[in-house]
């Protein structure tokens, strides 16, 4: 019953509705805004509804891009680069807050300041890079290798600059810092087991702080998709790939609305699907955070 | 020595955030010569950039006040409005700024300087105050909520005070002002950020066109991309940005200590 609950309202509601909903009221306040004549809501509405069926009889005013070849462009490169981006962010905040927890740990318990004072510079550097706006970065690496910039490094680039990985970071150290001096936590440590000062391995210190942390860390990241999404879609203008931001930004110097309506539904389902993907974890693995975050 | 520390990070704070306010120093009184044309540029974008972020926190954080207040105080207001915020949430900012912009775009083509740059400023603030009012209105109503169902405000209630009294009482407590102050530099780290993507975006894809009346750093960025080409300017492309990363570091540093504290 649980799960027919989660697939009706993050399938069904969350996904599905939101997307839909979401595109027709843009597409709405889209067109009424540019006072566009009454017959164009029309056509644009019969435009959604033949890319929703798949035909390819969609935009048929606006020949070159069939509904196949947008959502392709999604599939191909907007949604990689986005779950290569989340996972990347996830791997990023992990380590950095097991070295966080661990420094804190080692600096009030033994004394030793060294993890500690490495880590207040590591913080530092990360506030600098995460100041660095995404675009300079972004058009940094346009220059050196075009558009053939490995997919890899622009991820990396996605969540280091411009604050993804600092604020998820930020997020998660808090989190797991409150923790070190809690009574739970103190008596963990005198079961001598090892710190996990690089990764929070289950068994280790960080590890046991991580578990207590993840059912809130799984929602924030669920929250942060859209703005990884933003960040791919100005990722994709700059290298000029043929994925959804450039559609996109195509379509509005064309104003093509056919082709806007597309490739905001296609990059809403994309936001979906990777938001989906994130709270199915946070359902399988925490089914009851998962009904008390509702 | 706690003192002194605070006073010096005040001090470099101040430093990081003064490229805001050397901005409407006369070109003859600041302590940098550039090229005259290009000094205009940049003085001008960020004019518009410290313009747009103090109207930004003004409207952001009055609204965030105001719904976090009424979404403590009548429930089912707050759980309708947290809906809707989620769903705005759901779309990516840059989308939100792309689609407000898009319809005046024609506007602001065919209308004189002054009301084009005032349509185009109010437009960007409230494009950035739509995508920034979830998570601010959030930061306010969740501790607010925390502090209402704390021992001290039964204390208060059995005193027979109105739950809109001791909201208001709870609002101005020294938790709520650094919930706020912590809000207000959220608000304006995600407001440069937007504005210098956007304005970048806009110039990339329409260029000279595109932003006559969104004079932002990002869009003179953009302007200034090929001078990292062979045989440009370098300086061109990395002065603006520097200045980028000064404000930006200023906002994280608020925003990093706090955190910190807090845990």
């Amino acid at each position: 019953m649980r799960f027919i609950r989660f697939l009706a309202r993050e399938l069904l509601i969350h996904g599905v509705l939101f997307t839909v909903a979401g595109t027709a009221i843009l597409s709405l306040l889209y067109l009424l805004s540019i006072g566009a004549p009454p017959e164009s809501f029309a056509r644009t509405g019969q435009s959604f509804l033949l890319l929703l069926s798949g035909s390819r009889d969609f935009s048929i005013d606006h020949p070159g891009f069939s509904a196949g070849q947008i959502i392709a462009s999604g599939a191909a490169v907007t949604l990689p680069l986005a779950l290569a981006s989340l996972l990347l962010l996830t791997v990023v905040a992990l380590f950095a807050s097991a070295f966080a927890t661990t420094a804190r740990y080692l600096a009030g318990k033994h004394g030793q300041f060294g993890a500690e004072a490495l880590k207040r510079s590591t913080g530092l550097l990360a506030s600098v890079l995460a100041a660095v706006p995404l675009f300079v970065g972004f058009w940094v690496l346009a220059n050196g290798f075009g558009s053939q910039a490995p997919f890899l490094l622009i991820a990396i680039s996605t969540i280091l600059l411009g604050g993804l990985a600092w604020d998820a970071t930020r997020f998660l150290m808090s989190d797991m810092l409150r923790q070190v001096e809690s009574t739970h936590a103190t008596v963990f440590t005198t079961l001598g087991r090892p710190l996990g000062g690089l990764f929070p391995l289950p068994g280790t210190f960080s590890g046991y702080l991580f578990s207590s942390s993840l059912p809130r860390f799984i929602p924030y990241l669920a929250g942060k998709v859209p703005a990884i999404i933003g960040a791919v879609t100005i990722g994709e203008i700059v290298f000029s790939f043929p994925g959804l931001g450039s559609t996109l930004l195509e379509a509005l110097l064309a104003t093509n609305t056919d082709l806007l309506v597309a490739s905001v539904f296609i990059l809403l389902c994309v936001n979906a699907v990777v938001a989906f993907i994130v709270k199915s974890f946070l359902f399988l693995i925490y089914p009851r955070w998962y009904e008390k975050a509702l | 020595m706690k003192k002194l520390y605070r006073i010096a990070r005040a001090l470099v704070l101040l430093a990081l955030l003064s490229p805001l306010g050397l901005a409407w120093l006369p070109p003859d009184r600041l302590p940098l010569r550039l090229e005259p044309a290009f000094q205009a540029v940049l003085q001008s974008s960020f004019r518009q950039l410290s313009i747009t972020l103090a109207a930004t926190l003004a409207l952001a954080a009055l609204l965030t006040v105001v719904l976090g207040y009424a979404s403590v105080l009548w429930q089912r207001f707050g759980r309708t409005g947290a809906s809707i915020l989620k769903a705005v949430e759901s779309v990516p900012a840059i989308l939100v700024a792309l689609f407000c912009y898009a319809p005046v775009s024609g506007y602001l083509a065919r209308h004189s300087s002054g009301a084009s740059q005032t349509v185009s400023l109010l437009v960007f603030i409230l494009a950035a105050t739509l995508t920034l009012l979830p998570e601010a209105v959030r930061g306010v109503a969740i501790p607010l909520g925390d502090l209402y169902h704390r021992k001290y405000s039964l204390s208060f209630r059995s005193y027979g005070f109105t739950k809109r009294r001791i909201l208001a009482v709870l609002m101005g407590s020294h938790v709520m002002r650094g919930t706020l102050k912590r809000i207000a530099a959220g608000i304006l780290l995600k407001t440069l950020v937007l504005d210098c993507s956007f304005g970048f975006i806009i110039q990339l894809g329409f260029g000279s066109y595109g932003t006559p009346a969104h004079a932002s750093p990002g869009a003179l960025i953009a302007a200034n991309r090929d001078a990292l080409f062979e045989g440009g300017t370098p300086a061109l492309f990395w002065l603006p940005s520097l200045l980028l990363v000064a404000i930006s570091t200023s906002f994280l540093l608020t925003l990093g200590e706090r955190e910190e504290a807090a845990a």
